[in-house]
């Protein structure tokens, strides 16, 4: 089955000083119970302009303008360097300042609750307009505003919560019911700015991955606020509120929590709904978090920094399906804290790192980066808790040490290597693993890495609900699917592979050897041992103990053929010869044309994501590529390949069958196999198959069991490269592939032109009268393309509409000869009667 | 120290005489680890929570600290303690733990 992919991400902040001040926990606490204190008066002067959050260097890492490379090469603390040339935009997102924010918080209002000052709407509202992502549908939700008379009475008598402005009331927020504290203007503030900046990052992802927000089917919101009434406190739903505004029209999508682990679990989701197929676009969103604005304000006043918490921070990641480029979701390496992990930090680490590596082979070597949480340390160590990315990275390398993994001496270099710096703003989930995901997508497309963990933790018991501590985390790893043909993929569990080589003529110990050479190849193979073995092979399938078997013979149902691969002699190039053995169809012309579409899968699922289709030059060639086209005219992608000859053609000549000058060959049943037999055989004198993988697998439309085929003269190199083959095809995912292929190819038109092909051939069988010719004319125009069986059918159908015709043998197959002048009737004449295209 | 916790320590120190209580910290650094012991012996230096002004001068260790690690089964500490022992600044942890006790403490 296919991994899901990353396909690109939006990371945004907004700087809220007006929000530090009146809607920070640490704030709004110290103003209730100790409302004269001294850091409420110092507080205003430690507040940053736009200008200096801006060019703050871990802001703009996080909107993905400074690197983490040259954000780790300045030296600490960062607070009082600046970027040079820092901007509003990045690659990843921007940093938008507050009155654009506020002017979004009331078009993200769908209740009537958010309410400002026309004069402010007035100043602002060009500003807004001027955002290169706001849509005329978000553009259109801006509304007028009010007189300040109405702002003065709602927050001074309707306990409408403020909105502030470089200290000045410019809008307020209602309560959205007289007495449930659910919806008290103060929980109504919290969600909207929640829901507005989960929008503005959804907007970021959409213009960074390109996709048209009707192809999102699904959105996972993992913020950590809860949104509903007295009777559903955390009813929801974030996702669907978000993806409202942000235009996904076709989406719908539900909330997860977690507190900070909640986006690694959303990705896991996602990663999860895109790999069974159930959605192939999902997009995990989470916006920002005013409580936690200032939250380390004090120890920040105390030791006179500025207020490093002045920023709301949103991310949204798209996970679709796999696309051969992106990088993939490994789901099988999978950490979770489980109830009975325990919450010493060493149970923890080992839970979520090194237990879920190494069930799949792997030590904390083999990942390049780690991503837990990436807190600014120059937010949280002058608050006492230390740098909290390198922190794990110390535990990490220390339970490798334990584990035996690394030498304590290399303690200190793995940090630095497997490690990053810090940059997200300590908004909870924000920090938490999902930072890096966009600069581990480029990092991993680039080549520089070759994957990433990403670990997501929790502190559940803020909740109060239970004492226990919270983890999940996955790898991304580099796609699989853009590897070359013969690479075989890694998934963590590996595929098995079973031989049933009944009446081998050639002894176990060729079965022996063909088992170590594909345990060269990674690929792991069994002998199916006994007497009976194909009746074994058979309930080792349906147990799922083997994925696939190779075997000496089968008997496949009608409808079912095989797509051989072979090694050819001239350049030395792979091509799929389909079919080999068994019948797609008992018409000769309609099997060619089934065989044609198992061909494609075959090669796609080896990783030819668009292979080219040759018909070889056997009888039925021409009236099989009519039908391909006929089927490509419907909307099924056929890559014909043209013959090296210099006629070229998609009918491939003996020369393009030596060359593989395409990559998929179409032939017959007979031929493909007498061609299967050559090509295996030819340098060994037929008794001993030494080339090739074999005569490959079954494919036909709602065929789902995987058997290839060798013959009983398959030496072990073909054996062991039919194992290859076969873990190809199960780690590809074939099964969907060929459903994907038989659907579209049926959509196009394939049922009808099958039948089509039969009708035809049972005319033709029928006897034909006996029709005059005309009087002679010379002849010296060539009509070329007729099928040799249908020649003289052909000429008769001229000599009937009164042409005068001779059929004959051109350099390249038959010919039905005329006079010049008639060559636009005839011609005509034998394309209605489909003799030719 | 965070609220709950310092109500938590004051009330068992009622509970059962603060001759009775040992104080064993978990805190990843030194400063935190001597902030956490200055609680519950001199008192709250922040003036927030209940130990605001209340010198229990409880006996208080690090868990990473030679005596402590003694009195463990090598194996359980091995399995619990051993990784982080490896992270942590335990010469500073300890530094920071002798001076808090040095000063404040009523107990050791």
């Amino acid at each position: 089955m296919n991994n899901s992919v990353i396909k690109g991400a939006g990371y945004v902040l907004v700087h809220v000083p007006g929000m530090v001040m009146y809607h920070g926990a640490t704030q709004t606490t110290e103003r209730v119970v100790n409302p004269d204190s001294e850091y409420l008066k110092e507080l205003p002067k430690h507040m940053r302009s736009y200008e200096q959050c801006v060019a703050y260097p871990p802001n703009q890492t996080y909107i993905g303008n400074l690197p983490i490379e040259e954000l780790a090469a300045l030296p600490e603390p960062w607070v009082d360097k600046t970027v040079e040339g820092a901007a509003r935009y990045g690659k990843f997102g921007e940093i938008m300042p507050e009155a654009e924010f506020i002017i979004l918080l009331q078009v993200c209002d769908a209740f009537d609750l958010v309410h400002l000052d026309k004069d402010f709407v007035k100043a602002h509202r060009a500003d807004f307009e001027a955002h290169p992502l706001m849509t005329d549908a978000i553009k259109a939700l801006v509304k007028e505003g009010v007189d300040a008379a109405d702002v003065l009475h709602f927050t001074k008598e309707e306990a409408a919560e403020e909105i502030v402005y470089e200290d000045k009331v410019v809008g307020y927020v209602k309560r959205a019911h007289d007495v449930d504290v659910n919806l008290s203007a103060h929980v109504m503030f919290e969600n909207i700015v929640a829901k507005a900046s989960g929008v503005l990052s959804i907007l970021h992802m959409l213009k960074n991955t390109g996709i048209s927000p009707a192809d999102v089917e699904y959105v996972i919101d993992c913020c950590e606020e809860a949104c509903g009434d007295m009777n559903q406190r955390g009813g929801g739903n974030f996702a669907k509120a978000e993806a409202e505004i942000a235009g996904l029209i076709n989406a719908t999508g539900s909330d997860a929590r977690g507190f900070c682990a909640g986006p690694a679990h959303a990705m896991v989701e996602a990663a999860s709904l895109v790999k069974a197929g159930t959605y192939k676009n999902v997009v995990v969103v989470g916006g920002g978090c005013t409580a936690k604005l200032g939250m380390n304000g004090k120890d920040h006043v105390k030791k006179d920094l500025p207020i490093l918490e002045d920023c709301l921070g949103g991310f949204a990641i798209l996970v679709s399906e796999n696309d051969g480029k992106s990088p993939e979701i490994n789901l099988e390496v999978l950490g979770r804290h489980t109830v009975g992990t325990g919450s010493a930090p060493q149970n923890v680490i080992q839970a979520l790192v090194t237990d879920p590596l190494a069930a799949n082979g792997m030590t904390i070597l083999d990942v390049d980066k780690f991503s837990p949480e990436m807190q600014n340390p120059d937010i949280t160590k002058p608050a006492g808790a230390g740098d909290v990315p390198e922190a794990n990275y110390k535990m990490i390398a220390a339970l490798g040490v334990k584990l035996g993994q690394l030498e304590k001496t290399q303690l200190a270099s793995f940090v630095k290597e497997h490690g990053l710096k810090g940059y997200a703003p300590t908004q909870g989930h924000i920090p938490s693993g999902v930072p890096y995901i966009g600069y581990a997508r480029e990092s991993i497309m680039a080549g520089k890495t070759k994957n990433a963990m990403i670990i997501g933790k929790g502190s559940l018991f803020l909740g109060r609900m239970t004492n226990l501590f919270d983890g999940v985390s996955f790898l991304i790893q580099a796609n699989t699917k853009t590897n070359a043909p013969a690479a075989v993929v890694s998934t963590g569990k590996q595929t098995v592979i079973g031989i049933a080589a009944e009446g081998t003529e050639l002894g176990r110990e060729n079965l022996e050897t063909a088992v170590a050479l594909a345990a060269k190849k990674g690929v792991k193979a069994v002998i199916v041992e006994g007497e009976n073995c194909h009746a074994k092979m058979e309930e080792m399938l349906a147990s799922g103990e083997i994925d696939a078997a190779v075997a000496s013979h089968y008997p496949f149902p009608i409808g079912v053929s095989t797509v051989g691969r072979l090694v050819t002699p001239a350049l030395g190039k792979e091509m799929f010869l389909a079919n080999t053995t068994g019948t797609s169809h008992t018409d000769r012309v309609a099997c060619m044309v089934l065989n044609t579409v198992a061909g494609i899968i075959a090669a796609k699922a080896c990783g030819i994501e668009n292979p080219t289709v040759g018909i070889a030059n056997v009888e039925g060639a021409r009236q099989a590529e009519k039908a391909l086209n006929e089927l490509k005219a419907g909307g099924y992608a056929i890559n014909f390949a043209e013959s090296s000859r210099a006629d070229g053609g998609a009918v491939m000549r003996g020369n393009d069958l030596l060359k593989a000058t395409s990559d998929v060959m179409v032939m017959d049943p007979l031929t493909g196999n007498l061609m299967m037999k050559l090509f295996s055989a030819f340098t060994t004198g037929g008794s001993f198959e030494s080339t090739g993988y074999g005569y490959g697998p079954g494919i036909g439309a709602g065929y789902n069991k995987l058997i290839l085929i060798i013959s009983r003269a398959s030496g072990a190199p073909v054996i062991a490269n039919a194992c290859e083959y076969a873990a190809q095809l199960v780690n590809a995912g074939w099964v969907k592939i060929a459903k994907e292929e038989y659907a579209k190819a049926k959509r196009a038109g394939l049922d009808r032109i099958i039948d089509d092909i039969k009708a035809s051939h049972q005319t033709a069988a029928a006897p034909a009268k006996k029709i005059e010719a005309p009087a002679k004319e010379t002849c010296t125009y060539d009509i070329h393309g007729i099928e040799v069986t249908d020649i003289e059918d052909a000429v008769a159908s001229l000599w009937e509409a009164g042409i005068y015709a001779e059929s004959g043998m051109g350099c390249t197959g038959p010919v039905v000869m005329i006079n010049d002048a008639k060559k636009e009737a005839a011609e005509k004449i034998l394309r209605e009667k489909k003799y030719i295209m | 120290m965070d609220l709950e916790n310092q109500k938590r320590v004051k009330e068992f120190s009622e509970q059962y005489g603060p001759e009775n209580i040992v104080v064993l910290l978990g805190a990843s650094e030194g400063e935190a680890s001597g902030l956490a012991a200055e609680t519950v012996t001199a008192g709250d230096p922040t003036f927030a929570g209940p130990l605001a002004g209340v010198s229990l001068g409880l006996a208080v260790y690090h868990v990473c600290e030679p005596v402590v690690k003694e009195e463990f089964d090598p194996a359980v500490y091995d399995e619990q303690v051993s990784m982080m022992e490896m992270v942590l600044d335990v010469d500073d942890i300890c530094k920071e733990m002798n001076s808090i006790r040095e000063q404040y403490c009523k107990y050791c």
